[in-house]
Order: structure tokens, then C-alpha cells, then sequence
């Protein structure tokens, strides 16, 4: 089956990608600057307490055997301990993954009607004054940095129209309710942010399609507007956005780090900018490898998906 | 023209395309009509507007196009002022579309019975079973396997010949009166093409269905279409009967148009000149749009717009002088026979070369066994449909692809198989020229750096001395000196075609290789090229290997013939001798294919459909598409090398005997139409 | 003479010429140069004229919202907002301009060179970017700057070398692709019959006709670089206060956006219009070289 020897081909180039990442980020955050322990603690730090970290992270040892050290960790689930708190990484990660999580899929349930309704809007109506209304809209929003949309939508539903509340401080006490209330502005952020890319795509790939040979076959055969729309051209421009799809869920994972610090929500990203800030090593290596992670996953999906919509690789 | 209401009419018709900021015309006042039945042909060069006026025909509405002016017609309802509802209803059912390429014109992610099932419901044909049925038959008209294994397929797992019938059969499925098929055979094979043809012929003798028939090739439209209306830079030119505008054509354009039809019959004198120049839009007179290029323009043609007249009953043309203007005869084509040093060793020695392509399990032999010699000066053609392996052959001549197998030699010395290892001047004797000429110019390189180059790589010459070669070089190609400080995206395909066989001629090679240098260009430019090739064969005598399917070009130019199939040669021989009975059965089948002014063919000959040369198997590679196949002996056997006159020889179980009496005997295939 | 008749050579003065050059431009592209323009102008000149300095305090009421004296108010520590802006703007375009062009040189080198060459070299290299690009570019830019310690962190440097840290994969992979491509026309074939030097290919055939892709790749780049200061900045780890970099100031007022909001907008519409008029520019600049561009930078 030349479909299987591709999807394995395609697993085992992402294994190796993600063991190339790993060591990019055992290398940056452990071995080039240095001594990790003097950096931790600063520079100030008596020779005692630095004698004691290098025990206690095992830096006494060269680096490829902590190297191996780590990864073996990682490959068994075990994160380490985070130095800030002494509790177990994994510990700490789960709940925030959880916030993230469901931030993630309400991102993106938002995500699918805010790309594909202006990009039809724009296709059928190609470079009439609503095409190009909604072009500029895309543009300056596509120009906006998040930190800054947020901002703004943060003055909007809080001050100007108070409808929802300005932090979103959730834990695991807070009600459905609460949740939902706490994450529709930040994952109204992410979803604008990833839309304005996907419908731009869409947008070109729909006009792409509908200039097509099989779409103007599918006209001169006499099937109406909406079915030559919705069953032949719509189809055939959703697979390239797919690509797009798996890139912004890669965007979904460096996006919550500014989103969620915007609005105080306890998830990965802030998790990360926090334990940057206090230099807790075993915490970023372990989130910038889940990140890793998700985006090598998520183009492996869309590259797989690729393949069983397209008939033409599906049968070869 | 009877006197009978059209089926269809058009009518003044002005189509206009959104370029840049403004409108630019693209179909200028066009009138025609088609009776019920007829088959009307629209022949023009690319970009004269014919498949503009086709889409129009089904009232296709673009947001980069509109029609200006006049109206289509159909059955007394008018299509242009018509709602999308009421078009939806009209074509699929009474109006029908075969577009020019069906591998783009198939939906690629649906099934092609879905596809067909779709046409059929959208025009309320739908009820399960009765669907059903019509998909069947119409399936089996055009000669497909009905069958629901054959329905689930998706349409890249198709040929492209079937792709096309399936186009077919989804236009006949509502049982339309009228047929648009916009240059429904360009991307084939001429094989297929003959078969596609053929089905057509027959489908109009059995359902009667109208036609209205688009394509540049006037030489296939006589085959089936009983009117042929003209086209130039978007105006009608001239409409008359099909034998009328092949016996006498009125219009300037229409004389060089036929004139530049590579005649695959006998060199005779021509009736007139082919067409000279090209088609530039942008500078066009207001007054007839054919002044710049024709051979009789006045000063008034230029100012004083030409309208489409009648001059009798049955044809109208739009020339004011058209009963004063006599076909000027063309020159006698160049004597082609060049007196060649006689040399011992040949220019280029190929032999028993085998080409393998793809991984070991499945790959297949592109080239299996394949040996032939050029001489000197001689131009050696290399004929066969895609998939034959001839361009695979040139690239391993070439160095590009290593032959895993056999030896190349040139003037007598073996050549490494990758280029990297052969010598400065092995490189500099053998030059490639490829088919596009889009892509094989640098397009950030003027085009005096373009030829200048080899000069500096082969001959490390300095700028002065390059730079006269370089004016020589375009001089040979008949570029003027102004050329040389131009972009290649400054020059029409058949200037760019001329500059890389400037840069290939400038390294004094031994030998071109010539890889479809023409197909990509319109006829007029074709003819234009190939007279510069035939001048250049007599000047400087380079050995060429000259690879084309078309093989009328071939019969212009060639000295001797290779016919490939499926990567094995058929038959091998002087031109004449080649063309002439005993026919290898494949040469036969091709020869046959190719539409010849003004004869129709009977039917087809028999073909076994289409399928794929039987590679590396025990028999004949043809086995299994062949005609005349004998029997078993055919898949189980090689066939023996047969030597007929002049040194042909061809590989084939029957005798020459046999061969020399199935060529001649069912000579009834051809019949003159009576004039 | 040539049977393909010529068209003559427009006899025009060079004035004439590049207004109907401009003419054609795209509309994008002009709306985009004169936004573009403007920064510039600003960046350039501003230092000389804006009304205070840029960490001048007492300039008026702090909080005390837009006036005509302040049209972005005066923030916290009673600072003009509006001369910040100003005084941010050349730091913003050059910290940019430089991590970008810095990113392109290293990219294009190598993208070129691995798509070229093929073999283990463009196999390894390209499992390394690929890895690069795995990490989301905002998470790679902060743990490059956690690397880098505390000594550096707030060095206009530091941001520069990661913007081009960044940005030298993604352009890479777009180069390798361009070269890949462009080494498969015939005329690069013609080349390599002619025996030419990996070298001499790729100064004539590859590096000309690769241009465009690289250009357009920069703008394209260069258009989303003041986001990333932007957000380094908002995030903390870019430069420091007092620094007028647009990022920090909208990080600082955002605590003031109910009192005030126009001192996060006015930092917040000069970051927006600046990536407005370069993505502009970007989408007219590939149209006029015939290519098409996703803006974004994902």
C-alpha cells in the first residue's frame, strides 16, 4: 500500500523533527548559557547554594549524558521537578493544558464560520464593493498585533458595552458558566487572528476554483448557482485550507502565550511567560516541547488529510 | 443557407474582457447562425475569439467578461437578456458543452458516474431506474463500459481519451439539439483524436444532434464539418460550405491559412502562400485587423472597417477586394536533397539503448533496445504518441538521464552516459533544443547574453568577437540586430523558439536534438519555423534528430524515419519509404490518423482501444492495440525483423507480402469528397 | 529581417516613462508607499520636532486624556504620549528593517544553496530549519532571549539577532522552494548541458530569477517584524523602560485603558498603520513582479 508507506514515512520525518527540537532546546536553554546554575540564581549567589543546585539538577555531569537524561525523562513522561515550586512538572502543566484546551476548541468552533461565510461572501461577490469592504477589513486586521486586538476587545466588551468580565481568572472550582464567560474574549482574539489569515486564503483559492475548468463544466451542465458553489467548488478550495487550518493551530499554541497573558486566563501560555520569567528550566523545556509537539502534530493531520481527500493519491 | 429558422443564431455578437483597468474586445460584431443538424466549424489562431464566441453559445457569464453588443439566439429565445434559472434549465438539456481539456473539465474529486448522474437529475431526469438507463446507454454510445465498477471510478484513474468520451456521453445525456465542443481533441494523441473524431461523425449520423465545432486545426474540421466560419482578431472573416473554402477561399486570411497546413500528402505546389507574421493586438489597424500581415493590403484596408458580406447564396466574406485577389503561388519548397560528404563514421550512433524509469518493483522501460545511426547533415525523425520514450531517448542522448544499458556514440567516440563526465566539446557538439520556448530562455538574460553564451563557455570569447557571432547568429534565424538587447518576454513564442536554436547553432554543434520544437506554436508560426529549419539543413548541414508527433512536419523535413512505440522501434527507414506500403501496423494506424484536407474517412480503422503497450512482456510491445493482429503468436512471440525496399526495416509476425496487401487493399478508407 | 514582425521601440523621455510606470502600479502598492513614506518621514525627522522628549515628565496632567497639546494624552509618569510615538518610530523601523534583512541574508544563502545542491547537505539542513520552524516563532524568540541571560536582556541587539533568528528558516525554506523550482526550467538544463559550474548557475540563472520571490518575501517578512518587537516588548522581554518602543508603551497604558484609552490606541494606531501600509506595499510589490503572496507570517 504505497498510502501507508507515505503516512509512515511522514510519522517517522516528524520523529526526527521532534528529536532535532529537543536538542535545539536542551542546547539553548542548558548548554549555551553556560552555567545554568549561577544563571538561575543570579549573580550574587554563594557558592554553597550553587554547589547545591548543580547537585540537584545533576549539572556535575556532561552535557550529552544530561542530554540523555532528560530525554528519557520526557519519553517516559516525567517532566522533572519544577525548581520555583518542587512540585512534579507534569503537575503543574495539567490543569493549564486542560484551560488551554478549551480555549483552544472554543477558538475554533468560533474559527470555522468567521473564515468560511466572508469567504464566500467575497467569492461570489468577487471585486464588487462588499469583496473589497471585507479585503480591507481582512487587511487591517491581519495588520493588527494580537496584544493589541486584545486590547481592544477587552475596551469594547468591558468598558464600553460591560458585558464580560476584564480577567479571566478560572480554576477548577468555577462553574460552566463562569468558563464560558471567562474565555469568550480571548478566544475571540485567537479566532479573529487565525480567520483574517484563513479567509484571505479561502478567499483566493474559492475565486481560484471557480475559474476552473470543472466549475464552469459543472455551470454549462446546468446545475444551479448553489449546487456548482457548495458541491463542486467548495470541496476542492477547502483542501488547500487545510494547510493554513494546521498552521494556525500551530498559531493557536504561540498565540495564547500574548492572549492569555492579556487576559490573565491561567493557561499554558501565560505558564510559560511566567516560568520564563522565573527561570524554572524543567517547566519551559517541558511546555516548548508539548508546543513543538502540537505543531509537528498538527501538520502531520493536515498532511495525512490531504492525502485521503485527494482521490488521485487516496487510489494510486 | 436555407431559408429554414436557424437553431441557432448569433447575432452582431461583441464580447468584451476586463484587462487591466478597461474593457478590451475580444469578439467584434460576429454574426453566424446553424441549422438543425449541421455541424458548423470556427476555426482561428489562439486568441481570435472562437472559444469566446463558443461560451457565449451557452450564455456562460463571467465576472471578467460581457457582452457588449448583439445576441445569441437559440431557438427564438434569446440567451444573452436570459436568467440564470432559465439558462440552468437550457444548457445540459437543449445546448450541450464538450470542453478543450477533460482532465481539468472533470471534477476531480467525484466519481464519474456521480458526475453524469448529477447532469441528468439537474434537468429532471432523475427518477432512480429511468437515470439509471440513460446513463447506461449514452455510456455505451460513446463506446464506454457501462458497467457500475467502471461509473465508480474517479477521473484521473481514466485516459484522457476516455475522460473525453465521458464528456461526451455527460452533453448527450439530456439529448441536446445542439453540441458546442470547444477544440475537444487538442490534448490527445492523434490516435485518439481519429477515434474522438470518428464518434462524432457517427453520433451526428445517428441522432442528428447540431454541432458547433471550435478549433485552430482546419485540416480536421474538413473531416466533419459541413460549414467552416473563420476568425481573425475577433471578427468573422469569411463563412462558406467546407469544400467551397478548401477549392476557393476568398478571404486573404483563409488562403494562408490552408496554405500553412503541413500536407502530409505529396510536396505538390502549393495554391498559395502561407501566412506570414503574427497576430499583434495591440497595434491593429481600424480597419481590417489582417492588413499588417496580408499580401494584397491596400491603404484603404487599413482605414475602412470590412464588413462580413455575402457573395452568394452559401458564403459571405469580409474583403472588398476579394474578387480581384488571386492566390499568389507559393515558392517551390527547397530542394531538399543536400549532397552530404560521404563519411565513414555517422554523426551519432545509438545503440541497443534501454532506458529504466521509476523504482526497482514497478518501474518500466521507457527505451528498450533501441539502435539507429544519423549521418552527417541528415535530419532523423523520431515519431510515436506520448509514453513512445522518445523525448526519454534525446535526454539520455543529451547526458541528462544515464542509459542503463547499450552505447552512444559520436562521430565514432563513446560518450559517458552523464553529461557531467563528457568533455567540454562532446557538450558543445551535441545541442538540445526543448519544446517550450517560454521556458528555455532565462527571462532576466537579454537575449545577445542568452547566445552569446556558449561563445564565451565553449570558445572563451571575448565580449567584441561574441557579440558579431551573435549578430551572425540572429541574422541565421532571421531576428533583426535589435533583438539582441531585448527580454525574452518581449518576443511572441516563435521569435523565442528562433533564439534558442540561435544559442544551439552558435556552439557549431554536430548535432540538435530537436524535442516537439513546434508543437507549442500556431500553425502559421509553425510554418514559419520549420521553412528556417529547412533553410538551416541545406546551409550548414548539422545532423538534427528531430522528435515530433506530428507527421506531416516530419514528411516536410525529415530524411529518414524512426517510428517508436512504447519504447521500442517499429519501423526504421528512409522518409519515403516509411510513408509508403508495406506499413508496420502502427505506422499505419498513425498515418491514418492524421485528418487530411477534404477526405473523410470511412470509419476508423478497427482499433482494439486504447490499451497500454505491453512492456517487457514475451510478444509485441503493440500487441493488444494492434489492428491487424495476427493471433497468439503476437502475445506470446517477439516479432522478427523484416527488411522491405531502400532499407526499411520493420518489426512486425506478418510478411511483407501481407503487410503491402492490408495497406493497399482496404484502400477504400480514404474516399475523395466529391467536389 | 524577421519574419515576426516587431513592435517599435517607444521613443519616450525618461520622465514620461516612470509616470506611466507609476500609472500601472498597482493601487495597493501606492497606498502602501505612501504610508510607508510617511513613517519614514517621521522616524527620520521626528527626533527634531516633536513637542517633548521622550522621557520628559511633568509635560501635563497625568491621565488627563486627548487634547490639542496631547492628542495621546500623557501618560502615568505625566510623559507626552504623542513625542513617545514619535521618538519610538525609527526604533521600531530599524530595529525591523535590520532583524529582517539580517534573517534574509542568512536564509537566502542558505535556502539557495541547499536547493541547489541537494544531497545530505540540503537533507540535514533542512531537518534543522524544519525544527526551528516547529517551535511557534513567538515561543522560539522568548527562549532564544532567555538564553541569552540577563547581561543582554533590553540590548537592541539581542532583538535583532532574534528577529533574524526567526525569520532565517521560514525565508530559507522559501528560497530552497524558489531554487528547486527555478532548477527545473529548461534553461537551467540548457546550463548544465553546457557543463557550467554549480557557481555560474546559480549568479545567472538562479540568483536573477529568484529575486522577485526574495523580495517579496522580505517586505512580507519586514511587515510583520514590528509585531514581533511589539509583542517581545508587550511580553517583557524586549526592551526596556524608558525606551519609546510601541509594544512597551501599549504594555505599560494598558493598565490606564479605562481612564484613557487613546494612550494605548495612539502607540496601538501607529503599530497598526505602520503594518497596514508595509503589507499594502507588499501585495502591490508581488503583483507588480507577477507572483502571489499569503500576508501573514504564520
Amino acid at each position: 500500500m504505497p498510502i501507508l508507506r507515505l503516512v509512515a514515512g511522514r510519522i517517522l520525518l516528524s520523529i526526527v523533527t521532534l528529536l532535532i527540537v529537543s536538542l535545539i532546546i536542551f542546547g539553548v536553554l542548558e548548554v549555551l548559557p553556560g552555567d545554568v546554575a549561577s544563571r538561575i540564581l543570579g549573580r550574587d549567589a554563594t557558592p554553597e547554594a550553587l554547589g547545591q543546585l548543580r547537585d540537584r539538577l545533576g549539572l556535575n555531569d556532561p552535557a550529552p549524558v544530561r542530554y540523555l537524561h532528560w530525554l528519557g525523562g520526557l519519553l517516559s513522561g516525567d517532566f522533572g521537578q519544577s525548581l520555583v515550586s518542587s512540585r512534579p512538572v507534569t503537575e503543574i502543566l495539567a490543569p493549564r493544558i486542560y484551560n488551554t484546551v478549551l480555549l483552544s476548541a472554543y477558538a475554533f468552533l468560533l474559527y470555522l464560520p468567521l473564515t468560511i461565510l466572508p469567504a464566500l461572501v467575497q467569492a461570489i461577490r468577487r471585486d464588487r464593493p462588499v469583496d473589497h469592504g471585507l479585503s480591507i477589513v481582512t487587511l487591517v486586521l491581519l495588520s493588527m498585533p494580537d496584544f493589541l486586538l486584545a486590547t481592544i476587545l477587552l475596551f469594547t466588551f468591558v468598558v464600553l458595552v460591560p458585558i464580560l468580565p476584564a480577567i479571566s481568572l478560572v480554576d477548577h472550582s468555577s462553574s460552566a458558566m463562569d468558563y464560558l464567560r471567562a474565555m469568550t474574549l480571548p478566544a475571540l482574539t485567537l479566532a479573529i487572528v487565525m480567520a483574517v489569515y484563513a479567509v484571505r486564503m479561502l478567499r483566493d483559492n474559492l475565486i481560484e476554483v471557480l475559474d476552473s475548468d470543472y466549475v464552469r463544466m459543472a455551470e454549462l451542465k446546468g446545475l444551479s448557482a448553489s449546487r456548482v458553489l457548495l458541491r463542486h467548488a467548495l470541496p476542492n478550495a477547502l483542501v488547500p485550507t487545510l494547510n493554513v487550518t494546521a498552521l494556525n493551530l500551530a498559531y493557536l499554541v504561540g498565540g495564547v502565550v500574548v492572549v492569555e497573558k492579556v487576559f490573565s486566563y491561567p493557561g499554558f501560555g501565560s505558564l510559560l511567560v511566567d516560568s520564563l520569567q522565573l527561570r524554572d528550566l524543567p517547566v519551559i523545556e517541558a511546555t516548548v516541547m508539548i508546543a513543538a509537539l502540537v505543531y509537528v502534530g498538527a501538520n502531520l493531520i493536515a498532511d495525512i488529510a490531504a492525502v485521503l481527500l485527494n482521490p488521485r493519491l487516496r487510489t494510486a | 443557407m436555407t431559408g429554414a429558422t436557424p437553431l441557432l443564431e448569433v447575432r452582431d455578437l461583441t464580447v468584451a474582457y476586463r484587462q487591466g483597468g478597461g474593457w478590451a474586445c475580444a469578439v467584434d460584431q460576429v454574426s453566424f447562425s446553424v441549422q438543425a443538424g449541421e455541424v458548423f466549424g470556427l476555426v482561428g489562431e489562439s486568441g481570435c475569439g472562437k472559444s469566446t464566441v463558443s461560451l457565449q453559445l451557452l450564455g456562460y457569464r463571467h465576472p471578467s467578461t460581457k457582452v457588449q453588443q448583439g445576441d445569441v439566439i437559440f431557438k427564438g429565445r434569446s440567451l444573452v437578456g436570459m436568467s440564470r434559472p432559465e439558462l440552468d434549465a437550457l444548457r445540459g438539456d437543449r445546448i450541450a458543452f464538450v470542453p478543450q481539456n477533460p482532465t481539468t473539465a472533470l471534477n476531480p474529486g467525484i466519481r464519474i458516474g456521480d458526475q453524469l448522474v448529477e447532469t441528468t437529475a439537474a434537468h429532471g431526469r432523475a427518477e432512480r431506474a429511468q437515470g439509471a438507463a440513460v446513463i447506461t446507454e449514452v455510456l455505451k454510445l460513446v463506446g464506454l463500459p457501462a458497467d457500475p465498477a467502471f461509473q465508480r471510478r474517479y477521473p484521473h484513474q481514466l485516459s484522457g481519451g476516455q475522460q473525453q468520451r465521458v464528456c461526451i456521453a455527460m452533453a448527450l445525456a439530456c439529448d441536446p439539439d445542439l453540441l458546442v465542443l470547444d477544440e475537444p481533441t487538442t490534448g490527445l494523441d492523434v490516435t485518439t483524436q481519429e477515434q474522438i473524431v470518428g464518434l462524432l461523425a457517427d453520433l451526428r449520423r445517428r441522432i442528428g444532434v447540431a454541432m458547433l465545432y471550435v478549433t485552430h486545426d482546419l485540416a480536421l474540421l474538413s473531416q466533419i464539418a459541413d460549414c467552416i466560419g473563420v476568425m481573425y482578431a475577433g471578427r468573422m472573416v469569411e463563412i462558406a460550405p467546407t469544400h467551397e473554402i478548401f477549392q476557393r477561399p476568398r478571404h486573404p486570411y483563409t488562403q494562408g491559412l490552408i496554405a500553412s497546413i503541413p500536407l502530409i500528402e505529396e510536396q505538390s505546389a502549393r495554391k498559395s502562400r502561407p501566412l506570414r507574421g503574427l497576430l499583434r493586438r495591440r497595434d491593429l489597424p481600424t480597419g481590417c485587423p489582417f492588413t499588417p500581415r496580408c499580401d494584397y493590403a491596400q491603404a484603404r484596408c487599413a482605414a475602412e472597417r470590412q464588413e462580413l458580406k455575402a457573395i452568394d447564396d452559401s458564403r459571405a466574406v469580409a474583403c472588398w477586394r476579394w474578387r480581384e485577389i488571386a492566390p499568389i503561388p507559393a515558392e517551390p519548397p527547397a530542394a531538399l536533397a543536400v549532397t552530404r560528404p560521404a563519411v565513414a563514421v555517422p554523426a551519432l550512433s545509438v545503440d541497443r539503448v534501454d532506458v529504466l524509469y521509476g523504482a526497482k518493483g514497478r518501474g518500466f522501460r521507457a527505451v528498450n533496445g533501441v539502435s539507429f545511426d544519423i549521418e552527417e547533415g541528415e535530419v532523423f525523425a523520431l515519431v510515436g504518441e506520448s509514453g513512445s520514450g522518445k523525448s526519454t531517448l534525446a535526454r539520455a542522448i543529451s547526458g541528462l538521464v544515464a542509459p542503463d544499458g547499450g552505447a552512444i556514440k559520436l562521430r565514432g567516440e563513446a560518450l559517458a552516459p552523464a553529461v557531467g563526465d563528457r568533455s567540454r566539446d562532446q557538450r558543445r557538439l551535441i545541442q538540445y533544443i526543448f519544446q517550450n520556448p517560454d521556458a528555455s530562455l532565462n527571462p532576466r538574460a537579454r537575449i545577445g547574453e542568452t547566445i552569446a553564451r556558449p561563445l564565451v563557455h565553449f570558445f572563451g570569447m571575448d565580449g567584441r568577437r561574441a557579440r558579431t557571432m551573435v549578430a551572425d547568429a540572429l541574422h541565421d534565424v532571421r531576428l533583426d540586430l535589435s533583438y539582441q538587447e531585448r527580454y525574452p518576454d518581449q518576443l511572441s513564442g516563435g521569435e523565442r523558439q528562433r533564439v534558442a536554436i540561435a544559442r544551439a547553432l552558435v556552439a557549431k554543434p554536430a548535432l540538435l536534438l530537436c524535442d516537439e520544437i513546434l508543437s507549442a506554436l500556431d500553425v502559421s508560426v509553425q510554418a514559419s519555423i520549420l521553412a528556417l529549419l529547412q533553410q538551416l539543413k541545406s546551409e550548414h548541414g548539422i545532423a538534427m534528430l528531430f522528435i515530433s508527433h506530428d507527421l506531416a512536419v516530419v514528411r516536410m523535413l525529415a530524411d529518414r524515419v524512426c517510428v517508436l512505440y512504447g519504447g521500442e522501434v517499429m519501423e526504421i527507414g528512409p522518409r519515403e519509404a516509411v510513408f509508403a506500403p508495406p506499413y508496420h501496423p502502427y505506422t499505419y494506424s498513425l498515418l491514418h490518423a492524421v485528418p487530411v484536407p477534404l477526405r473523410r474517412p470511412d470509419k476508423p480503422i478497427q482499433s482494439r482501444g486504447l490499451a497500454e503497450p505491453k512492456r517487457g512482456g514475451a510478444g509485441c510491445v503493440y500487441a493488444g492495440r494492434c489492428p491487424w493482429q495476427l493471433g497468439e503468436i503476437c502475445e506470446t512471440e517477439r516479432p522478427p525483423w523484416r527488411e522491405a525496399h531502400a532499407g526499411t526495416r520493420l518489426r512486425c509476425h506478418h510478411t511483407l507480402e501481407d503487410l503491402n496487401a492490408r495497406a493497399v487493399s482496404p484502400s477504400a478508407r480514404n474516399k475523395e469528397i466529391a467536389v | 529581417m524577421s519574419l515576426d514582425h516587431a513592435a517599435t521601440p517607444s521613443h519616450q523621455s525618461a520622465l514620461s516613462r516612470y509616470r506611466l510606470l507609476w500609472s500601472q502600479t498597482p493601487q495597493s502598492f501606492r497606498i502602501g508607499l505612501v504610508i510607508l513614506l510617511a513613517h519614514l518621514i517621521v522616524a527620520v525627522t521626528g527626533p527634531f520636532w516633536a513637542p517633548y522628549g521622550f522621557s520628559q515628565m511633568g509635560t501635563g496632567i497625568p491621565l488627563s486624556g486627548a487634547s490639542w497639546g496631547h492628542p495621546f494624552g500623557v501618560d502615568q509618569l505625566g510623559r507626552d504620549v504623542f513625542s513617545r510615538v514619535v521618538h519610538g518610530s525609527h526604533i521600531v523601523i530599524l530595529l525591523s528593517l535590520s532583524g529582517t534583512a539580517l534573517g534574509l541574508v542568512v536564509g537566502a544563502v542558505l535556502g539557495l544553496l541547499s536547493g541547489y545542491l541537494g544531497g545530505w547537505f540540503d537533507n540535514l539542513l533542512q531537518r534543522f530549519l524544519e525544527a526551528l520552524i516547529s517551535i511557534p516563532f513567538l515561543v522560539l524568540a522568548l527562549i532564544a532571549i532567555a538564553s541569552a541571560g540577563p547581561e543582554l536582556s533590553g540590548n537592541p541587539i539581542l532583538v535583532v539577532l532574534v528577529v533574524a533568528l526567526v525569520y532565517a528558516p521560514r525565508i530559507a525554506r522559501m528560497a530552497r522552494a524558489a531554487a528547486m523550482d527555478i532548477a527545473t526550467r529548461d534553461y537551467v538544463t540548457v546550463a548544465r548541458l553546457r557543463g557550467e559550474s554549480a557557481w555560474s548557475v546559480m549568479r545567472r540563472e538562479l540568483l536573477p530569477n529568484a529575486t522577485g520571490v526574495l523580495l517579496v518575501e522580505f517586505a512580507l517578512r519586514a511587515g510583520y517584524a514590528p509585531v514581533l518587537v511589539g509583542s517581545l516588548g508587550f511580553l517583557g522581554f524586549g526592551l526596556r523602560p524608558p525606551t519609546p518602543e510601541w509594544g512597551l508603551m501599549i504594555s505599560e497604558n494598558r493598565a490606564l485603558i479605562i481612564i484613557t484609552p487613546i494612550t494605548v490606541l495612539g502607540p496601538g494606531l501607529a503599530l497598526a498603520s505602520l503594518v497596514v501600509g508595509l503589507n499594502l506595499f507588499t501585495e502591490g510589490l508581488a503583483r507588480i513582479l507577477g507572483r502571489t503572496v499569503r500576508l501573514g507570517a504564520q
